[in-house]
């Protein structure tokens, strides 16, 4: 055999060997077996010595190819092994990927508290902003100056609770109103969320409960005002299709009052237990400012006319969630609470 | 108020469904559903019981005969105000009462044939004692369902708002829905004759009584009313009791206008209208026995007290079955008087009702005169004398009704001539002047129309506020800054939600027992008239709901809990909202997986240091970096496991493991954690201003310095790993500080490992970042930093040395 057979024999000997290599070890002997100093390859062209220079440039040129060859090959089977040693170190740790997940669980929401700001976005995203007062709240606040005189029978309308220091748990929100009016000019728009406080417990009552109270004070502020306004934030809540009435009613520190029924949410209008077959459900009360009111916040009520509006945030909560006892809403029991994951 | 439709009927010529009129007077402002008078019940008859004999083995047992005229029948009853002659109805056999079928039933050896039905089963009232018994003009055999009107007639439940007195009435209503309609309300007015022949004497010492008329009416015959008065107090809800009272009350309910007949015998010399005395008692017709004060307003005579006035009379001059002469009072008290009374008494009656929301001062006459035609002719009285004391007469206020107020407020315009129409139908006489309307109001709505808003609602309500047509006002521009309060909490709610808490509301008040089992006083609010003494207190912290909370759930096997709830606690002169947080169980519910060993565990549960990291973490996300912490010395903590945290020398809240023995008492798990932060003041005095009030977060966040921006490193740092050994009661947060502030060239500072060594000495190992910002440190430059940093911290901190 001459010498060009013989590398090009080698060359196919190596290439058929590296094919077959499966470990990296291996394919690195096979190296040093073939192209290492004391290699095969190294081995044949010592002889080279005794050529002819043309002969030598051309064995020179085939065994550079023959050597580009197997190395090409060797790194080509390089990355193939080393892909399949590191799937195998991959797989040897795989994991069952369905066990439950090591991170801490976002916590549930409270349908009230999730209730009380979705409204108070709305009316903020009106332009409302938030105004606040104290739970122990004056008897002046929470009602005289709300045109509820000490012995008047409106007082019955909320039965309320009494404090050893002289001042009472504010029977709803409406004192508010009278904080920012004392504090602010008009014109006011504000809405007051927070705890309200009334001397009944039964399955629609509880004795402490939430209010949203909203406030609008300017210079030809109208009842139709009220009504496009409540209109727009009940729409949001129960959905454009949603019912609106609007039924005269009482409050003394508004006149004229309404009491506002939306379509029962239940069964549309069709009447079910829930509306007790009205196809109504009272769902707030609002009205003008009463002059009087305006009167005792010095503020002028031939100048300015304003409207307000208060509601109870349970009732919308429970029949958003239908939920059928507000006791459930205060006992904080879990396997209640956990159903109220994901929302707001 | 119940009002049978038939009784409005007499006051109006009216043939609307009963449906189409309550659904009208909701849209115009008084809340009515119409409901049916009673169940029709099939198979009954009107009986009339011929003899009543014991059952003869079972004792509190009745067999009672009854006829209905053709025949006869024998009906076992358990009731004891059966006897002979009394008209009854029977539910025969084959008639429904509820979900009873009733069949011929054998009371030990005696059949019965039926059953007599008391008002509960004929769905006339909720609860009934005893059969009811018809009046004697009722005839047997008679169909009580045709009798009674079972079933069919109408009756309008009507709630009236505290303003609308003048509607307590079915003279009131018919007035009202004949202003809703449009129709004209008629009356036909009492034919009445009273003699001069003996005068009542009667004093009115008080300025609280507006008008006083009495009138003796001798002769009477005190006896069971006629079916058709009967019926009508039924239908209204009321029982019968015998002619007089039940001419009162048909007249109470009628005209709204309260009466009392007293019997004339028992009355000692005049009649004085007057202050109560001091120590002044009277047993009224309730049976109680009452104390009176100065400020109430009595009925007495010369020795005694009649009555309270306007609100109930007493034993000792009731008519009862004997009386034969009565002196009958008709009266208008101070609204302001009797409902102080009232309330002081918890005593409410329909009279006194009436008397807090107004009274009809001018119908007066006519209402007492309806009552006396009726027991002239019922009852065979005779008008003897009357005295009508009225010292200061109603006078119409003058009301001016602008029409542009009336689209000021309403936003949409009402002319003058239609505002006219519509106060007229309420029979309320109006003139149309230049620029409106003016009114002359009645007594029935003086107390309800006083100004010229009052007008607006009434011609508003009429003409329906239902139907007019949206408007959107503008909104006047606030600054979003206004909400910010709202904001910063609903961030903190974010924020503790996202951690895995689970939100909660509590009540605020609590239960006194639980701060003596923690061993803190007990705030100074409390509720006085509390539902429940366990919900009397008005908390001065979160974790007293927050333990309770966990209490509960515990109770259903639930071991894990993670809550928080933003909510207010109270003291003395302010109130705050905080944050609280108890922590309890595992952390982490999910696997917790190791890549080397491949094994998997649950146990990732929380400890101090981890409800400390949720704290911190969530005031890092507000800006604040540098917490320091103090030693708690809350009696219900843990004293080595709890802390009081700083902000800027602030106390901004706690955090801290519940004691041991607190968890025995309250048999909770010892692993709970718990934390509250200040994070607002609410203001009670308007005077008082919450940008002063120190340690809560809110303030110092709105007064937080926004991050000032620095030049990124230029030059390379040198990292150096430190080991200390330090005596136990080194803080390691100090050492690291301390380390931190040692030198110019110290950058970042990582605590990598703390180990006790022994009881008293701990290894804290760190790495430490050195650099300049104008060149590479040379490591001999590193060195003679450490050197020096050992050397300061050698001073400060006991038995510091340098690991090796």
């Amino acid at each position: 055999m001459n010498l060009k057979d013989q590398i090009e024999s080698l060359g196919k000997e190596a290439v058929e060997l590296i094919k077959k290599v499966e470990s990296l070890d291996k394919l690195n002997s096979l190296r040093v077996e073939y192209l290492g100093k004391k290699g095969k390859l190294k081995t044949i062209l010592k002889t080279l010595g005794k050529l002819s220079p043309e002969e030598r440039k051309e064995i020179g040129q085939l065994a550079n190819r023959i050597k580009e060859q197997i190395e090409d090959l060797i790194k080509e089977k390089e990355v193939q092994l080393k892909e399949k040693a590191l799937e195998e170190e991959l797989k040897k740790h795989k994991i069952d990927i369905t066990l439950p997940s090591a991170w801490i669980e976002a916590g549930s929401s409270h349908p009230i508290i999730s209730t009380l700001v979705e409204i108070s976005q709305i009316f903020i995203s009106m332009g409302f902003s938030v105004a606040e007062g104290p739970e122990v709240e004056k008897e002046e606040y929470n009602f005289d100056m709300l045109n509820i005189p000490k012995d008047h029978p409106a007082r019955d309308m909320q039965d309320t609770f009494f404090l050893n220091n002289g001042d009472l748990l504010r029977t709803h929100t409406s004192p508010v109103q009278i904080r920012t009016m004392l504090t602010r000019k008009p014109p006011i728009a504000v809405i007051a969320p927070g705890r309200v406080y009334r001397k009944d417990a039964d399955p629609t009552h509880s004795p402490m409960f939430h209010q949203i109270e909203g406030l609008l004070v300017d210079t030809d502020v109208t009842f139709t005002d009220l009504k496009g306004i409540l209109k727009i934030f009940l729409e949001s809540v129960f959905g454009k299709n949603v019912g609106i009435r609007f039924r005269p009613s009482y409050f003394p520190f508004t006149e004229p009052s309404a009491e506002v029924d939306i379509s029962c949410t239940v069964c549309g209008g069709e009447g079910c237990r829930v509306c007790k077959g009205t196809g109504w459900l009272e769902i707030l009360g609002c009205g003008m400012v009463d002059p009087n009111v305006f009167e005792a916040v010095s503020i002028d009520p031939e100048k300015y006319t304003g409207f307000a509006f208060g509601l109870g945030i349970e009732r919308i909560a429970m029949l958003k969630y239908r939920i059928n006892d507000i006791r459930l809403l205060f006992e904080n029991d879990m396997r209640f609470n956990h159903q109220f994951k994901g929302i707001r | 108020m119940r009002v049978p439709y038939s009784w409005i009927k007499e006051f109006l010529d009216i043939d609307i469904p009963a449906e189409d009129v309550a659904q009208r007077l909701n849209e115009t402002g008084i809340e009515t559903v119409v409901e049916k008078f009673g169940k029709k019940v099939e198979n009954s008859v009107v009986v009339k019981i011929t003899s009543v004999k014991k059952h003869p083995e079972r004792d509190k047992l009745l067999i009672c005969e009854a006829t209905d005229g053709k025949r006869k029948y024998q009906v076992v009853t358990a009731a004891k105000n059966v006897f002979e002659g009394a008209k009854v109805i029977l539910a025969k056999v084959g008639a429904r009462i509820k979900d009873l079928v009733i069949k011929p039933v054998k009371f030990g050896s005696v059949l019965s044939e039926g059953m007599f039905l008391s008002l509960e089963e004929l769905g006339i009232s909720e609860k009934a004692e005893g059969i009811f018994i018809l009046p004697d003009d009722v005839k047997e055999g008679e169909d009580p369902n045709r009798l009674l009107g079972l079933g069919e007639e109408d009756i309008f439940e009507i709630e009236i708002t505290p303003n609308r007195g003048d509607a307590l009435s079915v003279r009131g209503l018919s007035r009202e829905i004949g202003a809703v309609f449009g129709i004209k309300r008629k009356e036909k007015l009492p034919v009445v004759s009273i003699a001069q022949e003996e005068i009542p004497q009667i004093e009115l010492l008080t300025e609280k009584a507006y008008r006083y008329r009495g009138v003796i009416i001798k002769g009477v015959t005190v006896k069971p009313s006629p079916f058709d008065i009967q019926l009508k107090l039924i239908k209204s809800g009321q029982n019968p009791i015998n002619n007089i009272v039940d001419i009162t009350n048909y007249i109470l309910l009628q005209e709204g206008q309260p009466l009392h007949a007293f019997d004339l015998k028992k009355i000692e010399g005049g009649i004085k209208i007057r202050n109560a005395k001091k120590g002044e008692k009277i047993i009224t017709l309730d049976g109680e026995e009452r104390s009176l004060r100065p400020e109430d307003i009595v009925i007495s005579d010369n020795s005694k007290v009649l009555a309270i006035a306007g609100i109930i009379g007493g034993e000792n001059s009731k008519v009862d079955e004997n009386t034969t002469d009565i002196l009958l009072e008709a009266a208008v008290f101070d609204n302001i008087s009797v409902r102080k009374t009232s309330k002081r008494l918890a005593l409410s009656t329909e009279s006194s009702y009436r008397f807090e929301r107004g009274v009809d001062i001018e119908n007066l006459p006519n209402a007492q005169d309806k009552a006396i035609e009726l027991i002239t002719k019922l009852a065979d009285g005779e008008a003897f004398g009357e005295k009508d004391i009225y010292p200061d007469p109603y006078e119409p206020r003058e009301i001016k009704l602008r029409e542009k107020t009336t689209k000021r407020v309403l936003g949409f315009s009402i002319s003058k001539e239609k505002a006219k129409q519509i106060l007229e139908r309420l029979e309320i006489p109006t003139q149309i002047v230049e620029d409106g309307t003016v009114s002359k109001i009645p007594a029935f709505r003086s107390m309800d129309l006083e100004r010229e808003i009052d007008l607006v609602e009434e011609v508003g309500r009429l003409e329906g506020l239902n139907k007019a047509k949206e408007t959107f006002p503008k909104i006047p521009v606030e600054s979003f800054r206004k909400s910010e309060e709202f904001q910063f909490e609903l961030r903190t709610r974010d924020f503790f939600k996202d951690s895995g808490f689970d939100e909660v509301v509590t009540y605020t008040f609590v239960d006194e027992e639980i701060y003596n089992i923690l061993g803190i006083p007990v705030p100074p609010i409390r509720i006085k008239n509390y539902l429940l003494k366990t919900q009397s207190i008005m908390r001065d912290n979160l974790a007293v709901s927050l333990i309770k909370t966990l209490i509960h759930n515990l109770r259903f096997q639930n071991r894990d809990i993670k809550i928080f709830e933003i909510s207010s606690v109270f003291f003395e002169e302010h109130e705050e909202i905080r944050t609280g947080m108890l922590a309890t169980g595992k952390a982490v519910k999910g696997f917790n997986y190791t890549k080397g060993n491949r094994s998997f565990s649950t146990q990732i549960s929380w400890d101090f240091l981890k409800l400390k990291g949720v704290i911190e973490s969530y005031l890092k996300t507000l800006g604040f970096f540098d917490i320091q912490l103090r030693p708690s010395e809350k009696s219900y903590l843990n004293p080595y496991e709890s802390a009081e945290l700083f902000i800027e020398g602030q106390n901004v809240g706690y955090i801290g493991r519940i004691h041991p023995k607190k968890a025995d008492i309250l048999e909770i798990p010892k692993d709970v954690y718990i934390s509250e932060l200040k994070l607002r003041y609410v203001l009670r005095k308007l005077s008082d201003t919450a940008v002063e009030k120190e340690g809560y977060l809110f303030n110092l966040f709105k007064n937080r310095p926004l991050p000032v921006f620095k030049e990124l490193p230029k030059f390379p740092s040198v990292k150096r790993d430190i080991a200390f050994e330090v005596d136990e009661s080194v803080q390691v947060d100090k050492l690291l500080k301390a380390i931190k502030e040692s030198s110019e060239h110290v950058g970042r500072v990582e605590l990598f490992d703390v180990y006790y060594i022994d009881e008293n000495r701990k290894s804290v190992a760190v790495s430490v970042d050195f650099r300049a910002e104008d060149r590479s440190l040379s490591d001999e430059e590193v060195n003679s930093i450490v050197k020096d940093m050992i050397e300061s911290l050698k001073d400060k901190f006991k038995g510091l040395k340098l690991r090796t």
